[in-house]
């Protein structure tokens, strides 16, 4: 191996494949070989057996869909405040400097200490469950998409000053569309954040979703569910993301090489 | 008649927590006529392109005054166009749009802008591109792009800083022909910074030679060969004589800005 030498594509995706082979492979080489107690472990039988009762005895698919409307739900609320006043505070210095302490602050306070208090105001119904996502989604993308604007090449602007774009022209036809893919970009990572805090918030007081379903597992001992569970929602984010990327990639033609 | 008068400008920056104020430009005054094509010849670091800043009213003198057409300059606007030495082409829009981009925040209607884009996009040789992306443009064409989107807008000067300097010496030569031949038809009054002793007396009628840093004008030397100028123009004696001269005056610049 030479350091930053590329790869051929099919050997990119065996690998990446041996990776899922290994992690198989040792997890029922320590449950089926005994080496790991059925109580804390199930087997990966156990667990596709488990997650098939899951998804067809169970509704499962219920509980999916569910959690995904949650967090597309609290997402799309807080991109639609954040992105907004994200631009305003990039491009307007004053906007930025009345906002920017509060926001740092409130970035590092963390979603799921907000759990207890939220309940105690809107219940244990899908309002808390959207507030918790709005909380640790929020101001994260403000300050991303904050400094994604604010670091707008200077010289395109002073192009656009010399052509005679005034105040709205320079905000609405050089600095929103030049920082449209990073703040796209950042959507798609704090996406990915999001998915973290539903579940924090499904296994708190709640009657349905992925969070619900694997509190309900640990109760019965059935580990094998809740690793369905988890996989659940990595492949949900992997979809996920591959979409928003598909997307950017679309709207955006002229930042892809 | 004077289009561009500069008078008494200077410019000094303010010191970096509590450091001496960097003098870029001693007092400047030029005039700038109409239909001229000026060049400004200096150093590394000589305030030229600070000097086109402030026309372009992207930076604020410490002293003096800057009028076009009689009328203080202030702020940036349409009537003094640039184009920079980075490429500064808005990379979400297409060649065409970059072109139309001026007449757009004008206000003029769609046609009526594609119409004055199509025809400055043939004038610099990119009908074929209209509907590139500048990511898909090689550096010579960008700047080409670059020149048309300033002269869409019509504007009452036209500033270049140092436009050509990152190009290879091949495509710059090709570069300076293709401006000149259109000053030659358009008479636009241009005004142009450079370091390059051959590209200032190529295009000029007129080249201004700054001096090392604080930067003043040190000579004005007029450019009396004929139009059009052909690239064999380089060749010439009158040509030799001229770059001699300013190669003198301008080494002793250098020597001074290189031992600061």
């Amino acid at each position: 191996m030479k350091p930053l030498a590329p790869i051929s594509n099919p050997a990119r995706i065996a690998l990446g494949i041996l990776f899922f082979v290994l992690f198989f492979a040792a997890w029922a080489y320590a449950t089926f070989g005994g080496y790991v107690s059925k109580t804390f472990l199930a087997d990966p039988l156990t667990m596709v057996e488990e997650g098939w009762l899951l998804l067809t005895k169970h509704g499962f698919l219920g509980d999916i869909a569910i959690t995904i409307w949650r967090v597309v739900g609290g997402f799309v609320l807080a991109a639609l405040v954040a992105v907004p006043l994200g631009i305003l505070m990039g491009a307007y210095k004053p906007i930025e400097a009345f906002f920017e302490p509060f926001v740092s602050f409130s970035r590092y306070l963390p979603a799921s200490a907000f759990i207890p208090l939220l309940i105690l105001w809107a219940g244990i119904g899908e309002l808390q469950k959207l507030l918790v996502i709005f909380i640790g989604s929020f101001f994260q993308v403000v300050l991303m998409v904050a400094i994604a604007v604010g670091s707008v090449r200077r010289d395109l602007v002073e192009a656009a000053l010399t052509l005679g774009a005034r105040d709205r022209g320079i905000l609405l036809r050089v600095l929103i569309p030049a920082s449209a893919p990073e703040i796209a970009e950042i959507l798609r990572l704090v996406l990915g954040w999001a998915w973290t805090y539903v579940i924090v918030a499904e296994l708190i007081g709640s009657s349905a979703g992925i969070g619900h379903m694997i509190i309900d597992s640990q109760a019965l001992l059935a580990t094998g569910q809740i690793i369905f569970g988890i996989i659940v929602i990595g492949v949900i984010g992997l979809i996920s993301d591959f979409l928003f990327k598909a997307a950017n990639r679309r709207l955006f033609p002229w930042s892809f090489p | 008649m004077s289009r561009l008068l500069i008078e008494n400008v200077s410019r000094v920056f303010p010191g970096v927590r509590g450091g001496v104020p960097t003098r870029a430009l001693e007092p400047v005054s030029l005039t700038v006529g109409d239909n001229d094509f000026v060049t400004i010849l200096g150093p590394s670091g000589c305030g030229k392109s600070t000097l086109l800043r402030m026309v372009a009213g992207l930076d604020v003198p410490t002293t003096g005054r800057i009028l076009l057409e009689q009328v203080p300059v202030a702020e940036p606007g349409p009537d003094r166009g640039m184009v920079f030495q980075s490429y500064t082409l808005f990379p979400w829009l297409t060649v065409a749009e970059n072109v139309a981009f001026g007449l757009r925040e004008k206000g003029v209607p769609a046609s009526e802008r594609s119409r004055v884009a199509g025809e400055w996009l043939d004038r610099v040789g990119l009908t074929a591109f209209a509907q590139h992306y500048p990511k898909q443009l090689s550096g010579g064409m960008q700047q080409r792009t670059a020149i048309a989107r300033a002269l869409a807008n019509d504007p009452a000067i036209l500033l270049l800083d140092e436009p050509f300097g990152a190009l290879d010496n091949q495509t710059r030569s090709l570069m300076q022909e293709l401006l000149l031949g259109i000053w030659e038809r358009d008479r636009k009054t241009v005004l142009f910074v450079t370091h390059d002793i051959e590209e200032a007396i190529f295009l000029a009628s007129r080249v201004v030679v700054m001096s090392a840093r604080p930067g003043r004008i040190k000579a004005e030397v007029s450019v009396e060969l004929p139009h059009p100028r052909h690239y064999t123009l380089k060749t010439s004696p009158e040509f030799s004589r001229l770059k001699a001269r300013l190669t003198e005056e301008i080494r002793a610049e250098a020597v001074l800005a290189a031992s600061h």
